[in-house]
């Protein structure tokens, strides 16, 4: 490759990712950041450390975490971010909700999260085969599905009918509530899946450079749409839990979750311009973002004020990235 | 060939401006008097403004996601200040809070290297916060309600202010875009950022300059929206996103830069702006023009990367 053609020199960044210093601002900085988060939290308010808080805050995570594993492949592939996120939670909650009376709760459950899976296909082969650029792509594509969904319940709110199975989700099994084992299952399959599998290899080389990994007989374009597929079905479950538990669904109920994925991600120090990252990365992160709002919540912050501080961590931790990265090259 | 389809895909958008008005015009009676020509134009200022700023954006191969936010807060803004500062040096406050905000976006980009795509989607976040906060989450009255009365009024019997601020400053973006050197300047950098630094343009000051710019046109179409609704709201502008990337992508400018004219964006807003109204006046519910909207947006950026008239010599990589 030492041909005159050969166009991209500064790719050599790609086989120094991983500096010392980089490992110890994103891992161990999180843990203390986690830390200070705790202490502040239980200082400030004496709600904070009960059993019934902390519970409250690893169920939230628990929906959110499903699309956070989701988003961990999106982002290592390189695929930017998906904002079809809330159209693919609006998909699960409002057709599992809506297709109870007349398939049953578990044919409706599955129906929803294939469809919901059905829209990351559509994403992934306009994001891997097409070649669009993944955040144009997921914002048209989740507005054309968030469309599809309200007219096909007529623009309403939609309730349960069948209040067992929202015991069941609510419910605990050996002292450990539903959501979160369900939670606990997808992260670890989806963390073997990317450690430890071909697919997800092919993930971290499509992702850290698309040209070697197509040379190396990787199939690109799959891994790209696969990615985008799973985020898919991860939003569609993550909705359909999120109706069962809640026994309603408004079209908008997704509204928010794909900042809260992204954020999470990001803040685990995944980069943003893909080739690395872990789930359990991505899940630190979720957990201190979730234990961050909780913290807010309790010393009363209003919501859009939340919603300021998420965007400074998303802007803050970009920065972080790139800024070590430069570090790391130079 | 005269009618090839790459000719037809160059100027694809009078043909779809077409169909969409003759379509408009059989589906919805008196769809084409001055009247409602008029309603249309004026509601599509408010998009096309953002548009203009978009355009110059994309061409550099950059994305603003958080104009939407800023339509909104700059509208507060303007509001807000009305009974302290007098409606006017309100408003001029709300417009420089627009670029002020853009040039924050610039610098994320610029400074920080963060991808705009990313750096607009956390200030999107970021400053819709602000507009909640600074309001509380409630709507906000304006001081003048005679004002917004006078801004709706029709001249020539098709135009009103804003429409004509539209109209104006588009035919000033397509002469500033094809004559200036510095609109060439702007194509050198979306098209090839390398090649501008090494012919003595800065790619980074250009972009900079584009952010502030289309930060500056969301904020005044978000201050006029506010004067003309007398209101400021934090809600203003939430959902506006996916339809200003579409007028901009019809009017022919490209996602991936260096490609896209005024001319054609003013084409663009004038199809989005027809169908909004046609689809209005038959009563089809909200979430189906959504589907609409999403529908022509992924149709056209997928043409876009399938024919490529004058043949790009390599597709770049997705990022």
């Amino acid at each position: 490759m030492t041909s005159a053609a050969d166009p991209k020199p500064p790719q050599t960044e790609r086989f120094r990712r991983e500096t010392p210093l980089a490992l110890l601002a994103t891992r161990g900085g999180l843990i203390l950041a986690i830390f200070f988060v705790l202490m502040f939290g239980a200082l400030s308010s004496p709600m904070f450390l009960t059993s019934g808080n902390l519970l409250n805050v690893l169920t939230n995570m628990s929906i959110i975490g499903i699309i956070v594993v989701g988003m961990t492949f999106v982002l290592v592939v390189g695929g930017l971010a998906d904002l079809s996120v809330p159209a693919t939670i609006a998909c699960g909650a409002i057709l599992s909700l809506a297709l109870q009376p007349m398939l049953g709760t578990v044919p409706a459950f599955v129906l929803a999260i294939t469809l919901a899976g059905l829209c990351g296909l559509v994403s992934g082969v306009l994001v891997g085969y097409v070649g669009i650029n993944p955040i144009i792509a997921t914002l048209g594509v989740g507005t054309i599905v968030l469309g599809i969904v309200q007219s096909a319940v007529g623009g309403v709110i939609v309730y349960g009918t069948n209040p067992a199975t929202a015991d069941f989700v609510k419910g605990r099994i050996f002292g450990i509530p539903v959501l979160v084992l369900i939670f606990a299952v997808v992260a670890v399959a989806g963390h073997l899946v990317l450690s430890r599998s071909y697919w997800g290899r092919w993930t971290m080389a499509t992702g850290g450079n698309p040209i070697a990994a197509e040379a190396s007989a990787i199939p690109v374009r799959a891994v790209r749409a696969g990615a985008f597929v799973l985020t898919g079905l991860c939003g569609g479950l993550s909705g359909a839990l999120l109706g069962l538990t809640l026994q309603s669904a408004r079209p908008l109920v997704g509204v928010g979750y794909e900042f809260s994925a992204i954020t999470a991600v990001v803040v685990g120090g995944i980069s943003i311009s893909g080739g690395s990252g872990s789930v359990p990365r991505a899940i630190i992160g979720l957990l201190f973002v979730q234990l961050l709002t909780n913290v807010m919540v309790l010393n009363s912050v209003r919501t859009p004020d939340q919603g300021f501080v998420l965007g400074l961590l998303i802007a803050a931790a970009v920065a972080l990235d790139m800024a070590l990265r430069r570090r790391g090259i130079a | 060939m005269l009618w090839s389809l790459e000719r037809i895909v160059r100027y694809r958008v009078l043909v779809i401006l077409a169909v969409t008005l003759i379509v408009a015009a059989f589906v919805v009676p008196g769809f084409l008097r001055l009247s409602t020509l008029a309603l249309g134009l004026d509601r599509g200022a408010s998009i096309g403004l953002i548009a203009i700023g978009m355009t110059v954006l994309l061409i550099a191969r950059q994305i603003d996601l958080s104009v939407g936010s800023i339509f909104g807060l700059c509208g507060i803004i303007a509001v807000m200040l009305q009974s302290s500062l007098g409606v006017w040096p309100a408003a001029a406050v709300g417009v420089l809070a627009g670029a002020v905000l853009g040039a924050i976006n610039g610098l994320l980009t610029v400074v920080l290297r963060i991808n705009s795509l990313v750096a607009t989607l956390a200030t999107m976040l970021a400053f819709r916060a602000i507009a909640h906060w600074l309001t509380e989450s409630q709507p906000v009255p304006g001081a003048d309600i005679m004002l917004s009365i006078a801004l709706s009024k029709v001249y020539l019997e098709m135009f009103t202010l804003r429409a004509m601020l539209f109209v104006g400053l588009i035919l000033c973006l397509h002469a500033w875009l094809t004559w200036t050197v510095a609109g060439r300047n702007l194509f050198a950098v979306g098209s090839n950022p390398e090649a501008a630094t090494a012919s003595g343009i800065s790619p980074d000051r250009t972009v900079l300059l584009s952010f502030i710019f289309a930060g500056a046109l969301a904020g005044l179409a978000g201050v006029l929206q506010s004067l003309t609704t007398n209101t400021g709201s934090p809600m203003f502008g939430s959902e506006i996103l996916v339809v200003i990337i579409a007028a901009v992508v019809v009017g022919g400018t490209r996602i991936e830069g260096g490609k896209g004219s005024a001319l054609g964006t003013l084409g663009g807003v004038l199809t989005i702006t027809a169908l909004t109204t046609a689809m209005e006046f038959q009563s089809i519910p909200a979430y189906v023009q959504q589907v609409v909207m999403g529908s022509i947006l992924i149709l056209l950026v997928v043409l876009d990367r399938t024919i490529r008239p004058g043949a790009h010599a390599q597709a770049a990589p997705a990022t």
